[in-house]
Order: structure tokens, then C-alpha cells, then sequence
């Protein structure tokens, strides 16, 4: 069990790098409320110096201990991961990221894809009492994402997962589904005729 | 509504008009309920609007961010009552406890437990008072949430004004 040892502590030492960057893109992008718009005016406006007040960090994470053990790993054939959100930018930001952190890992992606929108419309009643002609429509749009990652073992599927949603940015959830490999049972393996040829020709006779 | 009355008074003088004389078909339709969420209507040009005012909701997505980001809103997610009610709270809570010094609304994200509240100040009390309130302000939230509640707080000295209306 070396190499998933080695792999884990080079990706410990990876993730507190790629971390700090991690943070600051989906963070920026939320503060600036995703728009292009929102950055030119801000350059335009003679703003005030500006304070910012230190507070204490709540995101440092301790590295998890690295176990070994002597059963088998885990294969996956694949594993998908579904990421949803409203923002369309965020999500492009954030499969930019993952995508990047699956190849630095090494990891075979097979399958990037965007999945049409789904749109949440309802109409209500504009006024609180009667008025039952005027009405307001209200919508909600959830865009996704779809990366397939294939081909890892367990270990690597662990650690991938467990990088990616730490970061995964506010507003945005993940859905996982993983493909396991099996070994197939040794009494299937070969057709039952192959093995006893001499008792089927008696059956037959 | 006034509005309403304004316009079965004016319903009213239009179908007498229409029995006399005159025979135009006139469409009477209340057209003037607008919307009026979050907008903030023309005046005389003396009233500051940060940008977060001065655009109405319809340009969420287009023009504007969202205010409070969290995952309850999706589709085939729970939990969107629950979020809703703790964003007003809190809302109200920081809105009182720093009383005339909140530059614009508040940004609140939820990642994974924890709530992060952005938040942006006039610079109207000492530091040391700030960083009180700011500690104060986390801690009971966290406390009433049973989550870690984060408070990034950024000062200026005066609101960034974005259009005069």
C-alpha cells in the first residue's frame, strides 16, 4: 500500500495550496454578485479607503490521518458528479476547477457536459385581498453540470471527492454516483458445457 | 386601494359618457397597478441609491447577484422554508446590533455548516467597539443556529452611492 500512501500526502500538500486559490475565485464571484457590470462600476466610483476587520479563520482543516490497510481497493468504473446552482457563471467557474484538479491528479475524465436548465415558474396573487385579475409570476432557474470521471480506484475517488466539495462554492450542491467494479464469481466464469462434456453427451443419448 | 377606486370612479364616468352621445368603444382595464416590489420610484434627484437599490428585481441575474446564496432553492433540494426564515433573522439581528452603521444589505452565504455573513460598515464606531459587536454578533448567532456563523465585515467611510433619483 506505498503508492495510495504517497498519493494522499501529495495531495494533502496539494490541497492546502490549491485551497487558498479555490477560495478566493468562487468567493470573489459571489461578492461581486457574478456580473461584469458590478466591477466596472465599482472602478468607476471614487470610493473611500476601505477597512477590512480580521476574523478568526473557521476553514482550516487538519489533514486527515493516512490508513493503511491490507483489503483490496475499490474500483470504480465511473463516477459522475451532478452540480447544480442558479448561476451559470459559478458553475463555469467551478467545473474550470475541478476538471483542472482531475487532471493534475491524473484522473481520466470522460464526459464534461452543461444539462438544459430546468425553470421553476408559479403565478400568485399580486394583491393580499381580491384583485384576482392582477397576478405576479415568479421563476426559478437551477442550471447543471455534468463531469464523468472514469476508471479510479477507491482511494483516488476519496481524496478527489473529498477536495472537490470541500470547495464547492455556497449556493452550489453536488450529486454523486459511483459505479463499482466486481470481480466476476469463479463459478460463472466458464460455461457450464465446456467443463463435464462427457455427461452431456449421456443426457443426450 | 386607491388605486382601484381612482380607476371604478373613472369606469363609471366613461360608461355614462359612452349612453350619451358618444359611441367610441372604450377599454377600461385598471392599468395602473404596477409592481412595486423593491423598486424605488423617480423623485427629484436628491435621494442617494446604492446599486443594490437602485435596480429593480428583474435584473436579478442579469445585473444583480443574489443577496443570501444557499442550496434550498434548487431543484430537487429541501430545506427552503427553513433557510428563509434564518436569512430574516439574521438579517434583523445585525441590522439592530449595528444600528446606522450598515453601508448596504447584507451577503449571506451558507458553505457546507457554516453561515458567512458579508457585511459592509460606515465607519461610525471605534474599531475596538466593532470588533466587539462583531464577536458579539457571531457568537450568539452561533449559539441560536448551532452552526459556526462567520461575520467578514468591510468599512468604508461613506455609502457608495450609485445613482441619485
Amino acid at each position: 500500500m506505498a503508492a495510495p500512501m504517497a498519493l494522499r500526502r501529495g495531495l494533502f500538500s496539494l490541497t492546502r495550496i490549491l485551497g487558498g486559490i479555490a477560495h478566493s475565485v468562487p468567493r470573489a464571484l459571489g461578492a461581486c454578485s457574478a456580473n461584469k457590470t458590478c466591477n466596472i462600476i465599482r472602478s468607476r466610483l471614487p470610493l473611500a479607503s476601505s477597512t477590512y476587520f480580521h476574523t478568526a479563520t473557521v476553514f482550516s482543516s487538519q489533514p486527515s490521518s493516512i490508513t493503511v490497510t491490507k483489503e483490496p481497493d475499490a474500483l470504480f468504473q465511473r463516477v459522475s458528479l451532478l452540480v447544480k446552482g442558479h448561476d451559470k457563471s459559478v458553475l463555469d467557474s467551478y467545473e474550470l476547477f475541478a476538471t483542472m484538479a482531475a487532471k493534475e491528479l491524473g484522473i481520466a475524465i470522460s464526459k464534461v457536459c452543461e444539462l438544459p436548465k430546468d425553470t421553476e415558474r408559479f403565478t400568485l396573487l399580486k394583491s393580499v385581498h381580491i384583485f384576482k385579475n392582477h397576478r405576479v409570476q415568479y421563476e426559478m432557474r437551477t442550471h447543471y453540470r455534468f463531469i464523468e470521471l472514469s476508471h479510479l480506484t477507491g482511494s483516488t475517488a476519496q481524496v478527489y471527492l473529498e477536495y472537490v466539495q470541500r470547495n464547492l462554492p455556497e449556493g452550489v450542491a453536488m450529486e454523486v454516483t459511483k459505479t463499482a467494479m466486481e470481480k466476476v464469481p469463479d463459478h460463472i466464469l466458464k460455461p457450464m458445457w465446456e467443463e463435464d462434456p462427457i455427461d452431456n453427451k449421456l443426457s443426450q443419448g | 386601494m386607491a388605486a382601484s377606486l381612482s380607476s371604478t370612479a373613472s369606469a363609471r364616468l366613461l360608461s355614462s359618457l359612452r349612453s350619451g352621445s358618444l359611441s367610441r368603444g372604450l377599454h377600461v382595464t385598471a392599468a395602473r397597478c404596477k409592481n412595486r416590489a423593491a423598486r424605488v420610484r423617480v423623485g427629484k434627484g436628491d435621494r442617494p441609491l446604492t446599486y443594490e437599490e437602485a435596480l429593480p428585481p428583474h435584473h436579478i441575474a442579469h445585473r444583480k447577484g443574489w443577496l443570501s446564496q444557499h442550496t434550498g432553492n434548487l431543484r430537487g433540494e429541501e430545506g427552503t422554508a427553513e433557510r428563509t426564515v434564518e436569512d430574516v433573522f439574521v438579517r434583523r439581528f445585525i441590522f439592530g446590533t449595528f444600528h446606522g452603521c450598515l453601508a448596504n444589505e447584507l451577503v449571506i452565504k451558507r458553505r457546507g455548516n457554516v453561515l458567512v455573513v458579508c457585511a459592509l460598515m460606515l465607519q461610525k464606531l471605534q474599531p475596538q467597539k466593532f470588533y466587539f459587536l462583531i464577536g458579539y454578533s457571531e457568537t450568539m448567532l452561533s449559539h441560536l443556529y448551532k452552526c459556526p456563523v462567520k461575520l467578514e465585515v468591510q468599512t468604508l467611510q461613506d455609502k457608495a452611492v450609485y445613482k441619485y433619483l
